[in-house]
């Protein structure tokens, strides 16, 4: 499977699989990872290696045809739909923190934390993230 | 899949009112409900003693129960022919495989009870999974008898599958490998399964339906995404959850009064339905609903 595509599932979540594969896609589309015309893997395929059963797979991948990321052709591999031609801007891609963001802040005032240490901890997570 | 389609089809499992005891004890099984249709795989929850393994064993008809209707692919359980008994397939939690036979042994004595019998998966499976064929299975490890079981299961590609705590002696490596076998060759032949186990994360893969047992019945049984996406555990004072649940048209699944007139519902909101801003509602685990549901 290609790279561009790793997914990996978080079980034990309150977010289901099925959309824990659609914010993926969502997100891997808004920063040009995946572009119009890659090829993602079959649903046979993607749920072999994940270890899923295959109905979850298909649900997300029809949210994301509904959604015109993706788009399915007939006896071939479904791939990003066509106006996916490069990553969206910052400003639009920064909105898709936002749903989780929002839960942070939601708990952080639960805790009754400050605002200057809820935020500092989000840099200290940024800057050792393995992810760039 | 097409809903009204599966609900014209014959249920793989069918259970009405079953009741069973042991003795004169209590009993285990409360005039309980159950429907299995084709291709469904179902995660079966419920806390130790709840009497799952007396569930599996009374719809594979290896328990008398004292009232109700018992059905496998619309036969009485308690009169299944050979050709129906060929299509079902059951890991037991303790393990029933002949100790002084060899592995090879053992699948050749089964292979003579099924028309059906799939050799190549059986060879395939015997080489991944690094069993030893000519080893007696009492010097077999845990886990490489758990394994023999399950191939055992398989060999016959049933359409029902019962899988009562399959994977208790394999390592995660070893379940993972399992779970692969399920979704490419079981769920892939639309089998109807079964599959208890406390390990939720398995379920969470691979079965799409969960069913919560409780008392002697089946309380509640969705898809595990519809759960996820529905179910919202509520807190306030009993009148604002009260209204709230009312005013969504959300079903309560369980009520727990907390003090100072507060309370807090586990409630299963109509589908597509958001709380309103402001309400109290948290999401919840499958870990969540089985604490809460079983």
């Amino acid at each position: 499977m290609e790279d561009s595509f790793a997914f990996s599932i978080q079980t034990g979540s309150a977010e289901p699989i099925y959309r824990q594969l659609v914010e993926h896609v969502r997100r891997r589309i808004a920063s040009g990872q995946l572009r119009a015309g890659d090829e993602i893997p079959s649903v046979r395929e993607l749920a072999q290696v994940l270890a899923v059963h295959p109905m979850t797979i298909s649900k997300a991948y029809s949210l994301l045809e509904a959604e015109g990321l993706l788009e399915r052709r007939r006896g071939l591999a479904m791939r990003v739909a066509p106006q996916h031609l490069r990553a969206q801007p910052a400003a639009s891609r920064i909105e898709l923190l936002r749903p989780v963001l929002s839960r942070a802040a939601a708990e952080a005032r639960q805790l009754q934390l400050s605002k200057r240490a809820a935020l500092k901890l989000f840099e200290d997570i940024l800057d050792e993230g393995p992810e760039t | 899949m097409n809903e009204h389609l599966l609900a014209a089809t014959t249920p793989s499992v069918d259970l009405a009112g079953v009741t069973l005891a042991y003795g004169n004890g209590p009993a285990v099984l409360k005039g309980l409900d159950w429907q299995l249709l084709p291709g469904q795989v179902v995660g079966l929850l419920g806390r130790n003693g709840a009497g799952k393994t007396t569930l599996l064993e009374a719809l594979l008809g290896l328990r008398e129960t004292q009232a109700g209707k018992a059905q496998v692919f619309g036969q009485p359980v308690a009169a299944l022919d050979d050709a129906t008994r060929a299509r079902i397939g059951y890991v037991p939690q303790q393990s029933d495989l002949f100790d002084s036979f060899t592995a090879d042994q053992l699948l050749r004595y089964f292979r003579s009870f099924y028309p059906r019998w799939n050799q190549a998966k059986v060879d395939g499976l015997m080489s991944r999974w690094d069993i030893n064929r000519h080893q007696r299975i009492a010097k077999l490890s845990g886990g490489q008898q758990q394994r023999l079981s399950i191939i055992r299961a398989l060999a016959h590609d049933p359409d029902l599958l019962v899988l009562d705590e399959p994977v208790a002696s394999l390592d995660p490596a070893g379940r993972r490998d399992f779970l692969r076998e399920l979704v490419e060759q079981v769920i892939e032949r639309g089998t109807t399964v079964v599959f208890s186990t406390h390990i939720l994360s398995d379920l969470e893969r691979v079965a799409f339906h969960m069913a919560f047992m409780s008392e002697g019945r089946i309380t509640l049984q969705a898809p595990l995404d519809e759960l996820l996406d529905e179910v919202r555990l509520l807190s306030g004072t009993t009148s604002e959850v009260q209204g709230l649940v009312q005013r969504l048209g959300a079903t309560a699944l369980k009520r727990k009064p907390l003090a100072a007139g507060r309370e807090q519902v586990l409630a299963r909101l109509p589908a597509g339905t958001q709380l309103p801003a402001g309400a109290d509602g948290e999401a919840v685990t499958l870990e969540d609903l089985f604490m809460e549901l079983t």
